[in-house]
């Protein structure tokens, strides 16, 4: 009865690496819930073995040609047929491998930040969960399984942002979170079975063959990418359905870090990534996609740049980068997205985790109340956020600025300037807020220092309960995502290599910009970061952004672009009291009203006729004399 | 296997493939029925293991049926059957395919685990036990039976103890409910009456026999479109169909907490196999002509059923249109005229079965403890209960369609089949997807999650013993979601055969 | 025959419509089976007029059974009448409605 069964070397350490979290999710759900440190003893070995696995695999297979597929049996029906297994190729490899290391440090630090929590081990036992589908729809190699997978990261990544669960907010922002990414699922499922109908396959293997164009039309094909893109946009958080994000972060900040940069959201990414030449097949998909993308890039720039809540500003900026991406793919540019998607999953998890560290210390969100509180001492994770913030921004020697410009080179490539204007202002806006963040930590204003320095202890000044730098398991994990940071950027080459076997030199061409596209990128990030300097790092700034002084653009950013408004009214009033009152009421009036009334006309009908049932004898006599003389009458006459 | 004929005094013609198994099924319940009647009323501990020893054993004769059923065969195994009144043609004409013994199964498992459930009612023990012992042995009685007549009378069987199990031992509204029940359900039967008189009057054969009357030619195609809608309409009344479905939340919501779970774990089933058994067997010509509505029906079923919920305070009816959403992708899958679209109904009738069943059980132990269903009264429970608050959340995502849980599987199946046949009806359909998600989650948020009203900070949680059936049953969803093939293999060896031999 | 046999069916129908007035009308148990006796006598009549007519005795013959008859049906009726007049105390066939 099992059907999995490992065929050599590499199948098993395939299977090693996706299967332990899932035996460690069972083995605390099941066993050691009581003992906290057991539980997360099992959880970091799992993972830290399918992390071993996972590098072992990549370097095992760095020189693959074609891609390695292992599938057993799962369902087969008559004329679909699911199997289970496994597909091994550069992307996945390198998913999988951030997928693991993140997900290990995320645990590691987990350690030190969820330490007393009552749910501890529950913690654990869902991160395992969601080690594990991550992992699995990482190596999925039919859409199906992908489908499954993706549907599990959805439920671990609402049981995770709804782990405080009798803070409101937070199942609020579970629900919503789910049910926003259900309805792109739903897209997806349709995408699915589109492809289902017309191929019989889901292999993605030969979605992505080139003989795939004949068993499909055109338009299905651009109607299926479309609606595959369309999970991609729930899952992603892009325009229209991005709203579910933001919330998300009423969850652990360790949660929010492993949300945000390698699992739940880069799946979007990653799908987009792994149905590459699928989706090329339609290039009025790619077009719409790339729209798509701009318009989330810019939308969540323009939000970040007014938020007041550390972990806000950073989900925005990751709907903003997630979109970046996107346009880098849509724009052609394959190895382009997946690298920024790699190098954003390393700097993106530092910056959050970097935050939970200042909001661990210092119990607030609010980045003004932790400037007041003086995040500045804080060494090595202010020194952290830097970095981060400078990859986030693009500067160079991060990783951040390698894999932007790679991506805006794609853009300089397309007919139409208008990406690429769109990517330039991107790029200043990202390093504006990334870099308002920093200034507005570093230099709080004077008077507030003073006075929180000299009235400590009043409630108004959060003052740190931990010891300074807190605890190690927290600091390790950040400088180990700090270097990645910092490294990562000089491997794109090799990474190139491995990813794009051949064809490698369309890309390095830069279009009409030629080689000074890496400069004006720069300057257009540098801009930002000066900007950001005078208005909130400078002596004496009024730390106020631009965007902040006008009100209509402060409410429409802060607002959200009122899109949370247009979903509340939907929900709120077409779906609940619109539908679902109409169907209530259908239901308690129409259709209950009737069959009452006929139950009740019944009982009337036979009350009156029961009045003739009197029981009096002479009524009867009467009726059957009457009876008697009619029918003497009709039979003589 | 040794078949023997044996033509008796009383001119009785027995024929039988080995050990009547399906006939143990039902001697069990009649045996339990009778062990509970006759002991005394006051020793409640000895009725509730009585019947726990034998719907116990039913639940390993119907494991036998299932592994022991030969799936490299197929076709009907393990035939009972006897003449029992030769001037009308009826027979005690018992055997299992591919279709009923997914439903065996999940007959035989929750009514042990409804068993358990009852394990702490004080109330009129003896005749609670006694109708539900008779409840079920309709049920099962349906499930095997293989001739119209008897069909007819194990419906009937099953439906006179409903009432009186809701209006005595119910709760909200319990003799509205019961009675709006019992007459929708003869309702069904007596449009089910007519349609079986009528295709035994036209087939001139004499007989009752499914196996016999479901022959090709059997009925010309316009006996059949006229017989069809009867028979899905006077069945699928009892499966919720659309827009006969407003008894099932009213009934679920006051029967109590066992007789819902068979109610809408197995009862709702009977009224799709009914469909599938009478309608769709007898009928596959008038099947053809009205698949375009019963898709219809079935599709705003899903959505109208997913939206009425929405708004419903009480925990129960929440799940009672959640069932009408649910069933109605069975009917949707039954609609698609196709194997794929055959397999998932099936399975999902199974799957469902197990998933409201866990939902009921779960409910009925937190309504024992709290002894509200509002769902405004409730909140936090997730701190006092983990161990009842995760069955049930476990059954509610199950009803979401999370994979890995068995609904998935049905639901997955059953939409793709639909999606070739009615691509825009399946897309209103999926559209429920998301509301369940919605409606489901909001329960969940509400019931589970937030913080925890002042009364119910000393409730326990439930203990292991107390727990078994609640194991079992998300046990049983949780494999069946990670091996779907094991219940997929078997119901191919009955829709394949059948699709194949329909007159196309 | 001195009378016609016409008039002696008149006779009997206007006594048995009294008798059936009797009957529905009345409010008493007594007068009821008074009534049911006024018809039985009606019925006699006519069957001895009848017998008259045709010069044969089989009318005559069933008069003896129809005395026979009311002879019986009053001692019955009468009896029961006694015994529901204790058990409720009333003559009144309404007032016995035990069964509604």
């Amino acid at each position: 009865m099992i059907p999995f069964w490992a065929q050599d070397a590499t199948h098993a350490m395939a299977l090693l690496s996706t299967l332990m979290p899932l035996v460690a999710f069972l083995a605390i759900m099941l066993g050691t819930r009581s003992k906290e440190k057991l539980s997360a003893g099992l959880s970091i070995g799992a993972v830290a073995v399918s992390f071993g696995c996972s590098f072992l695999l990549l370097f095992r297979l760095w020189n693959l040609r074609e891609p390695l597929e292992y599938s057993t049996r799962w369902v087969a029906l008559n004329t679909v047929e699911i199997p289970f297994g496994f597909l091994l190729d550069p992307v996945s490899l390198l998913m999988l491998c951030i997928v693991t290391l993140i997900c290990l440090l995320v645990q590691v630090y987990s350690l030190g930040y969820m330490a007393g929590d009552p749910g501890f081990s529950r913690y654990y036992a869902f991160m395992s969960l969601f080690a594990w589908a991550m992992t699995s729809l990482v190596l999925s190699p039919t859409l199906l399984q992908l489908f499954i997978f993706w549907e599990l990261v959805g439920l671990s990544s609402y049981l995770l942002i709804g782990f405080w669960y009798e803070k409101f907010s937070a199942t609020q922002a579970g629900k919503k979170a789910f049910v926003m990414t259900r309805a792109g699922d739903v897209s997806f499922l349709l995408g699915l079975i589109l492809v289902l109908v017309y191929a019989g396959n889901l292999s993605i293997v030969e979605m992505n063959s080139p003989g795939f164009a004949g068993l499909m039309p055109s338009t299905m094909v651009t109607f299926a990418a479309l609606l595959i893109f369309g999970g991609i946009v729930g899952k992603s958080a892009q325009f229209p359905l991005l709203t579910w994000l933001p919330d998300a972060m009423e969850g652990p900040t360790p949660v929010s870090a492993l949300l945000h940069s390698a699992t739940m959201v880069a799946a979007g990414v990653y799908l987009f990534a792994r149905l590459f030449p699928f989706f090329t097949l339609s290039p009025a998909a790619m077009g719409i996609i790339l729209f798509i993308g701009t318009v989330s890039m810019l939308l969540a720039a323009t939000m970040a740049m007014v938020a007041r809540d550390i972990k806000q500003v950073w989900a925005y900026s990751t709907i903003s980068q997630l979109g970046f991406m996107i346009m880098g793919l849509a724009a052609g540019g394959y190895f382009a997205g997946v690298f920024h998607l790699t190098t954003h999953a390393g700097f993106k998890a530092l910056l959050f985790l970097c935050s939970g560290v200042l909001i661990h210390t210092f119990h607030t969100n609010d980045l003004f109340e932790l400037a007041k509180g003086g995040v500045r001492r804080l060494k090595i994770p202010m020194v952290a956020l830097a970095v981060a913030a400078g990859a986030l921004a693009g500067l160079p020697p991060f990783s951040g600025f390698f894999s932007k410009e790679a991506i805006l080179a794609v853009l300089a490539l397309s007919s139409n300037p208008i990406w690429l204007g769109a990517g330039f202002l991107g790029a200043f806006l990202t390093a504006y807020y990334a870099f308002r963040v920093i200034f507005i930590l570093l230099f709080p204003p004077q008077t507030a220092t003073e006075s929180s320095d000299q009235l400590s202890g009043l409630p108004s000044a959060p003052k740190p309960s931990h010891h300074e730098g807190s605890s190690m398991t927290l600091i390790w994990p950040l400088i180990i995502l700090a270097s990645f940071t910092l490294l990562l950027g000089f491997l794109q080459g090799p990474l190139e290599n491995f990813l794009v076997k051949e064809d490698k030199h369309v890309l390095l061409s830069h279009g009409v910009l030629g080689a000074w596209l890496p400069f004006i990128a720069l300057f257009f990030a540098l801009a930002g970061a000066g900007l950001a300097w005078v208005e909130f790092g400078r002596q004496g700034a009024r730390q106020v952004g631009f965007a902040e002084r006008v009100p209509f653009f402060r409410d429409l950013f802060s607002q959200r672009w009122y899109l949370d408004h247009f979903y509340r009214f939907f929900v709120d009033r077409v779906v609940d009291r619109g539908f679902s009152r109409l169907f209530a009421q259908n239901d308690n009036r129409v259709i209950d009203g009737s069959i009452d009334a006929m139950s009740r006309g019944t009982l009337e009908t036979s009350r009156f006729l029961a009045f003739l049932q009197s029981g009096m004898i002479q009524y009867r006599l009467l009726a059957s004399f009457a009876v008697m003389v009619l029918l003497s009458l009709y039979f003589f006459f | 296997m040794p078949r023997f004929e044996i033509k008796g005094a009383l001119s009785m013609q027995i024929e039988l493939a080995g050990f009547p198994y399906l006939s143990a099924i039902l001697v069990t319940c009649v045996a339990g029925l009778l062990v509970i009647l006759l002991l005394p009323e006051e020793r409640k501990a000895e009725i509730k293991w009585v019947s726990a020893g034998f719907s116990g054993t039913t639940l390993l004769l119907c494991l036998y049926l299932f592994f022991a059923y030969d799936k490299s065969k197929g076709g009907l195994q393990f035939v009972e059957k006897i003449l029992w009144v030769p001037s009308l043609g009826i027979q005690y004409f018992n055997a299992v395919d591919g279709f009923s013994l997914p439903n065996l199964l999940l007959t035989g498992i929750v009514f042990f685990t409804g068993v358990l459930t009852m394990w702490q009612l004080e109330e009129r023990v003896k005749e609670f036990f006694a109708l539900y012992f008779l409840l079920v042995l309709g049920v099962f009685g349906l499930f095997v039976s293989m001739d119209l007549f008897f069909i007819f009378v194990w419906y009937d069987v099953s439906l006179f103890p409903m009432y009186l199990l809701i209006a005595v031992w119910g709760t909200t509204r319990k003799e509205y409910a019961a009675m709006k029940l019992t007459l929708y359900l003869l309702a069904g039967s007596a449009l089910i009456l007519p349609g079986m008189i009528y295709l035994y009057a036209k087939s001139g054969l004499h007989t009752f026999d499914i196996t016999a009357l479901m022959q090709p030619g059997t009925f010309t195609a316009a006996q059949q479109k006229f017989a069809f809608p009867l028979f899905y309409l006077g069945f699928g009344i009892l499966a919720g169909v659309w827009p006969f479905h407003t008894w099932s939340p009213v009934g679920h919501a006051a029967a109590p907490h066992s007789v819902s779970m068979v109610h809408a774990g197995v009862l709702m089933k009977i009224g799709a196999f009914g469909v599938l058994r009478v309608a769709i067997f007898l009928c596959p010509e008038g099947w053809q002509y009205w698949s375009g509505v019963m898709a219809f029906l079935a599709a705003f079923g899903i959505i109208y059923g997913a939206l009425a919920g929405l708004r419903q305070t009480d925990l129960k009816y929440v799940i009672g249109y959640s069932s009408v959403s649910h069933m109605g992708i069975v009917g949707l899958g039954l609609s698609t005229v196709s194997v794929e679209g055959l397999n998932g109904a099936v399975f999902q009738m199974f799957a469902h079965g197990i998933m409201t069943a866990l939902l009921f059980s779960a409910v009925g132990y937190i309504y024992d403890r709290t002894h509200t269903k509002e769902i405004g009264e409730l909140g936090g429970l997730s701190r006092v209960m983990p161990v009842a608050s995760f069955y049930f959340i476990l059954a509610a995502l199950a009803g979401m369609g999370i994979p890995g849980l068995a609904c998935f599987w049905g639901e997955l199946v059953v939409f793709i089949a639909a999606f070739k046949v009615y691509p825009v009806r399946t897309v209103v359909a999926l559209l429920a997807l998301v509301v369940s998600a919605l409606f489901m989650l909001r329960v969940v948020q509400r019931t589970f999650y937030g913080p925890l009203p002042e009364k119910h900070a000393q409730l326990n949680d439930v203990s292991f013993s107390l727990g078994i059936p609640r194991m079992i049953l998300a046990g049983v969803l949780l494999l069946f979601g990670l091996f779907p093939a094991l219940l997929f293999d078997v119901i191919e060896t009955a829709s394949i055969p059948f699709m194949n031999g329909l007159p196309r | 025959m001195i009378v016609p046999f016409g008039h002696v069916l008149m006779l009997a129908g206007m006594l048995f419509l009294l008798g059936v007035f009797c009957t529905v009308t009345r409010r008493n148990l007594i007068m009821i089976i008074l009534g049911v006796e006024v018809m039985l006598n009606a019925a006699a009549i006519a069957f001895v007029g009848a017998a008259l007519h045709w010069q044969s005795l089989e009318g005559q013959a069933f008069v003896l059974f129809i005395m026979a008859i009311a002879a019986t049906e009053v001692s019955v009726g009468l009896a029961l009448i006694v015994y529901a007049y204790r058990r409720s105390g009333s003559f009144d066939p309404s007032s016995y409605n035990l069964f509604r």
